[in-house]
């Protein structure tokens, strides 16, 4: 079935996104245009209130577009269900949030595997034995979230995104609350999931230094794509984000 | 800060609209029960009074004796008529009677007496003018065939003036001709009463009492006042055997014995309401206790800004004081709708009752305004005391930490209130402590076991759910951790729900051992073929048949035997009991009672029957005398005989022949007459004869024993449903704290329920979390509820062991039927939090800030 595709793992086709009406209209995205590659980590960097994470959203399935299309892999999500999308979601990509990320009623081990639960899959032991050791918490997996700390409980989230295998992961601040160090554990384990397993990521970040873990940067201003950096560096992302004045 | 508490209202309109239903299904139930018993009352008030408004004095026996049946009084002799209307000063005098009397319609049918409601009077005909009663057609009863009967009567039984209608009494069944139709002043009838008025003559003979009155009623000429009236008639008469008292005393004590009559209906209903909104405290409790959870971080926030812990204590109360009046506003308006629909579904069940203004006394807007606000705030305090316990570093933190510090203490104060709750009952049910033991006892019980919960809530519902991770995956993981992730609050709301569970369950056992009681008292002294008794529902020992009925059926071919029973009350050595009457010769043939010593079947008129039991207890012999106090004087009866089956068999302690019943009693009616057929006897032949005879009865009912053990089942049922009716009330409620307490739950859970949803799981399967929760809430309530309902049952049954409640048996269906429907229930309360639920934006949920 891959005859007719590109290699993009996601792509938006003049996708727009207008909240409110009249004087109160707000164009979160305005007409965008933008693919991203399989297996690339791709960063979405802009001031705040450019459209970053609507973008993530519409792209996700979580929201949707007022105009325009977004396309999962071939799918055209806005064909789609509010009961097909749930299950896209739930079988084809994985989600790391800024916060609140984890089921505090359940331990590590069971957020990890949570989508896999809800579609009635049991994970495969050797990739989940993988994932484990990756986010180094195999003595942690019995532990709740209020018993972790902020960077592990990342972790278990990122880990939660790789367990079922999806097309992509989205990634929304995923280091956005967390100290530095913290931020370059969770930041390195996602990059070592592209190399390995040739995952696809793509991550909204504010930061230029977290920006510089991936291969491409979109940079995005007033809901439009203005500009994108290829296999970029702390200080080039850096420059950039100064000269759209954020 | 009121400014802050008047946003806090308006800002969650929906739960304070749950809560606020609880406060105002209680309170509606009470105002109606309230508003209608008054008004019952001032109609009836009216009604008495419009009876006896003519009447100066009154001349009755001064014989009174309390019974178990309540007080008897002896009849006067009719020679005092003629005397009272020589006295001076006496306009008018009256001979009063009042007994049983039932018309037989057009159709063959008998009037009046739905359900055992108001009675069917027979009553003297006087034409003076201290009747109340009209006639609207005819004339009045001259002849002693006629009789004038109540316009009602006439409607129902389609009857006219010349018609022909047969009467069933104490005498045979005999045909009137109705001269008359009258009304009781402007009403049809005397409160749904049916009456049927006779010649003086034809009613002494109708009820027993030739020569005899009920009493005198007296009009005085003009200018005398009442008490001057009765020093002269007592004067006159001279007669120590008579007690002479004033028309309004009459009138009070007609009132007073009508008002004691409602009072037992109205705290009966009254003791549900309480029932109704005790649970409904419990959903006040919780609701203000999860909002100041929710607004910890805002509450934290106005401390830092310098509000004191007064004011935040005040202000969660003013929304107390809100709330609670608001919906006790409500619940009183509610109120009295109910009332007056009430009181038209009495009348559309036969039970009339006559026009009159509703009656809402200030009493009711008062009590219910003042217990709703109450509850209301007396709930709160605990809430609005840990608000101010707040400090304002909390405004700063997410604050999600349950205290579990007080656990201790929290243990060791609820075993303390259950140990209290239970000796509480026990001393009420076994040491005289009474009802109000019983009931504080429970109360005490329900509040320990509500304070304890929150200590055992979490293994008990991990327990409860435990197959659910297994048969449901991760909804049921979910499900379960987030039933126990909270015990406070799902202790509090399950408690709701166990009050109504606890009550229902109860009542299911012990209605269950009185049924197994009489089933087994039926199959042990049934010794006959058939029974005959009375339609319908109404109590034994009101209404029956003629003697003449046994007569007749023992002279059917094939029968070997009829004779009625007849049950009566008397005060024996001083105490207020009963006792049963029989013929002597063919009891022992109709039902085994276990003669024991002496010559049960040779009871003569001078002597008694007494149970071994009571024998025992009271430490009598064989032949020793018993000064007993019948309605028409005092004896002394030698015990004759003794048997085994007295009252802790569901029977009676003393027997009697029905020749000494005649001597002592003027009410002869057979309760219940037994046959036994000769043994080569072709029962449906034989069947066809008596129903042939009882075709002049028509409100007798042949029945084998398992027709009768039927009936008696039914009767139990019968009172079982109404009560369950009334429960109702109190389960709703706790549903109602179910959705509250699981959409509070909710609203708290928003981001998480986001995020399960972001990660794919479906709308139906988060709804199937929240029925789960639901639930196993539900099963928590009901289970614990089953526990306490298994012991109120098991110590009302065993206190009750002498009174003839021989059997304990808590039904395994029936209890296993109310958990079904618990589970049930717990799936209905779910649905509007599920659908909220399931609601919830995805985008809202997982944006931070
Ligand atoms: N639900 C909403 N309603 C109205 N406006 C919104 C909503 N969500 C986002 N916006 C607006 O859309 C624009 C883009 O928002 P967002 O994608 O959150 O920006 P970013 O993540 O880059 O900070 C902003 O101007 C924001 O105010
Ligand atoms: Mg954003």
């Amino acid at each position: 079935m891959t005859t007719l595709t590109t290699t993009a793992a996601a792509r938006a086709v003049a996708a727009s996104k207008i909240y409110g009406t009249g004087d109160a209209e707000v164009r979160a995205l305005d007409a965008i245009d933008v693919e991203f590659a399989a297996g690339a980590f791709t960063a979405i960097m802009g001031p705040s209130g450019s459209g970053k994470s609507t973008l993530l959203h519409v792209l996700a399935g979580l929201d949707t577009v007022t105009s325009g299309q977004v396309f999962i892999g071939d799918v055209d999500l806005s064909t789609l269900n509010e009961k097909q999308l749930t299950i896209v979601r739930r079988e084809r990509l994985g989600f790391v949030f800024q916060a609140f990320n984890l089921v505090p009623t359940l331990d590590a081990l069971e957020n990890m595997t949570l989508p896999l639960a809800l579609a009635g899959v049991k994970p495969d032991p050797e990739w989940l034995d993988t994932v484990v050791r990756t986010v180094g918490l195999s003595d942690r997996l019995r532990n709740r979230p209020n018993q972790l700390s902020g960077g592990q409980q990342q972790r278990v989230a990122v880990a939660r995104a790789l367990l079922a295998r999806p097309e992509i992961v989205f990634a929304d601040e995923p280091t956005g609350n967390l100290d530095s160090r913290s931020g370059t554990e969770v930041l390195s384990f996602m990059r070592r999931a592209v190399d390995d397993h040739g995952q696809t990521i793509i991550m909204v970040t504010h930061d230029a230094s977290a920006a510089a873990y991936a291969d491409r940067v979109v940079f995005l201003a007033d809901g439009r794509i203005i500009d994108e950096l290829v296999d970029p560096t702390a200080a080039a992302v850096f420059d950039r984000m100064k000269t759209l004045g954020d | 800060m009121w400014k802050v508490t008047l946003k806090g209202l308006l800002g969650h309109k929906v739960r304070f609209a749950l809560t606020a239903i609880a406060v105002t299904l209680g309170v509606a139930f009470m105002a109606g029960t309230l508003v209608l018993t008054d008004t019952i009352k001032v109609i009836f008030d009216d009604l008495v009074t419009s009876v006896t408004r003519d009447t100066d004095a009154y001349v009755r026996s001064r014989d009174v004796i309390d019974t178990a049946f309540g007080e008897q009084r002896d009849r006067v002799d009719a020679s005092v008529l003629g005397r009272v209307r020589e006295i001076q000063g006496v306009r008018e005098a009256d001979g009063v009677l009042q007994f049983y009397a039932q018309i037989v319609g057009a159709d063959g049918k008998t009037i009046g007496n739905p359900m055992g409601g108001a009675p069917t009077l027979g009553l003297i005909w006087n034409p003076g003018s201290l009747t109340a009663w009209r006639l609207v057609d005819g004339r009045g009863p001259t002849e002693n065939d006629e009789v004038v009967i109540d316009r009602a009567s006439a409607k129902a039984g389609k009857v006219e003036v010349g018609d022909t209608v047969s009467i069933l009494s104490q005498q045979a069944p005999a045909t009137f001709r109705v001269s008359g139709i009258a009304t009781f002043g402007n009403a049809d009838s005397a409160a749904g009463a049916t009456a049927a008025l006779f010649t003086t003559p034809t009613a002494q003979f109708l009820s027993g009492a030739v020569g005899r009155f009920d009493g005198i009623q007296v009009a005085g000429e003009d200018g005398i006042s009442q008490r001057e009236l009765v020093a002269r008639i007592t004067a006159g008469l001279a007669d120590p055997a008579v007690q002479v008292i004033t028309g309004e005393r009459l009138t009070k004590e007609n009132q007073d014995a009508f008002a004691q009559q409602l009072q037992f209906f109205n705290v009966a209903l009254l003791a549900f309401a309480l029932i109704a909104l005790f649970v409904g405290s419990f959903i006040i409790f919780n609701t203000f206790s999860i909002i100041v959870a929710q607004r910890t971080r805002e509450i934290g926030l106005l401390r830092a800004m310098g509000a004191s812990r007064r004011q935040i204590t005040l202000s969660v109360l003013a929304e107390a004081v809100a709330v609670g009046f608001l919906a006790s506003l409500a619940g009183l308006l509610a109120g009295v709708g109910l009332a007056v629909g009430l009181k038209a579904l009495l009348g559309a069940v036969g039970i009339d009752i006559p026009n009159g203004a509703t009656q809402i006394l200030p009493r009711t807007v008062i009590v219910g305004l003042g217990l709703g606000t109450g509850i209301t705030v007396i709930s709160a305090l605990l809430p609005a005391r840990r608000a101010a316990r707040i400090a304002p570093i909390e405004a700063l933190r997410a604050a999600t930490t349950s205290t579990t510090k007080r656990l201790v203490v929290r243990a060791i104060m609820g075993v303390l209130i259950t140990g209290a709750g239970v000796l509480a009952l026990l001393f009420g049910l076994f040491g005289g402590g009474g009802v109000e033991a019983v009931g504080f006892g429970a109360f005490l019980i329900f509040l320990g076991v509500a304070v304890l919960l929150p200590v055992i809530a979490r293994p008990v519902t991990r327990l409860i759910a435990w197959p659910l991770p297994r048969l449901r995956g991760t909804v049921g993981t979910l499900a379960r951790e987030n039933a126990a992730r909270n015990p406070r609050r799902t202790a509090s709301t399950a408690a709701a729900l166990m009050i109504g569970v606890a009550l229902v369950g109860f009542i299911t056992i012990f209605a269950s051992s009185i049924k197994a009681s009489f089933a087994s008292s039926i199959d042990q002294a049934f010794r006959s073929d058939y029974v005959i008794r009375t339609k319908g529902q109404g109590p034994p020992g009101l209404g029956g048949f003629s003697p003449a009925l046994a007569r007749e059926v023992a002279e059917v071919p094939g029968v070997e035997a009829a004779s009625g029973i007849r049950f009566a009350g008397a005060d024996i050595e001083g105490r207020a009991t009963f006792l049963g009457a029989a013929d002597p010769a063919t009891a022992t043939t109709l039902f085994d009672i276990e003669p024991r010593r002496g010559d049960l079947a040779g009871l003569g008129p001078t002597q008694i029957a007494v149970s071994t039991e009571k024998m025992r207890d009271e430490g009598w012999r064989l032949g020793q005398s018993l000064a007993i106090r019948f309605p028409r004087g005092p004896a002394n009866l030698t015990i004759a005989a003794t048997y085994g089956a007295g009252q802790r068999a569901g029977l009676f302690d003393f027997l009697i022949s029905t020749e000494a019943y005649d001597l002592h009693y003027t009410e002869r009616l057979d309760s219940q007459v037994f046959i036994k057929l000769e043994p080569d006897a072709d029962r449906r032949v034989v069947t066809v004869r008596i129903q042939r005879v009882l075709r002049d009865y028509p409100n007798a009912e042949l029945q084998d024993q398992e027709e009768f053990k039927a009936s008696q089942t039914q009767q139990v049922d019968q009172v079982l449903n109404l009560i369950y009716a009334l429960l109702a009330l109190a389960v709703i409620i706790a549903l109602i704290g179910i959705a509250n307490t699981l959409g509070l739950s909710i609203i708290e859970r928003t981001s998480e329920l986001g995020l399960l949803r972001a990660v794919g799981m479906t709308r139906r399967q988060l709804r199937s979390v929240i029925r789960w929760e639901a639930v196993i809430i539900a099963l928590l309530g009901t289970l614990l509820g089953m526990v306490i309902a298994g012991f109120l049952g098991w110590s009302l049954v065993h206190s009750l062991a002498d009174q003839g409640l021989s059997t304990f048996r808590a039904p395994a269906r029936e209890l296993v039927v109310i958990m079904v429907f618990a589970a049930f229930a717990g799936v209905i309360a779910a649905i509007w939090p599920a659908r909220r639920a399931a609601k919830i934006d995805i985008l809202d949920a997982i944006s931070y800030e």
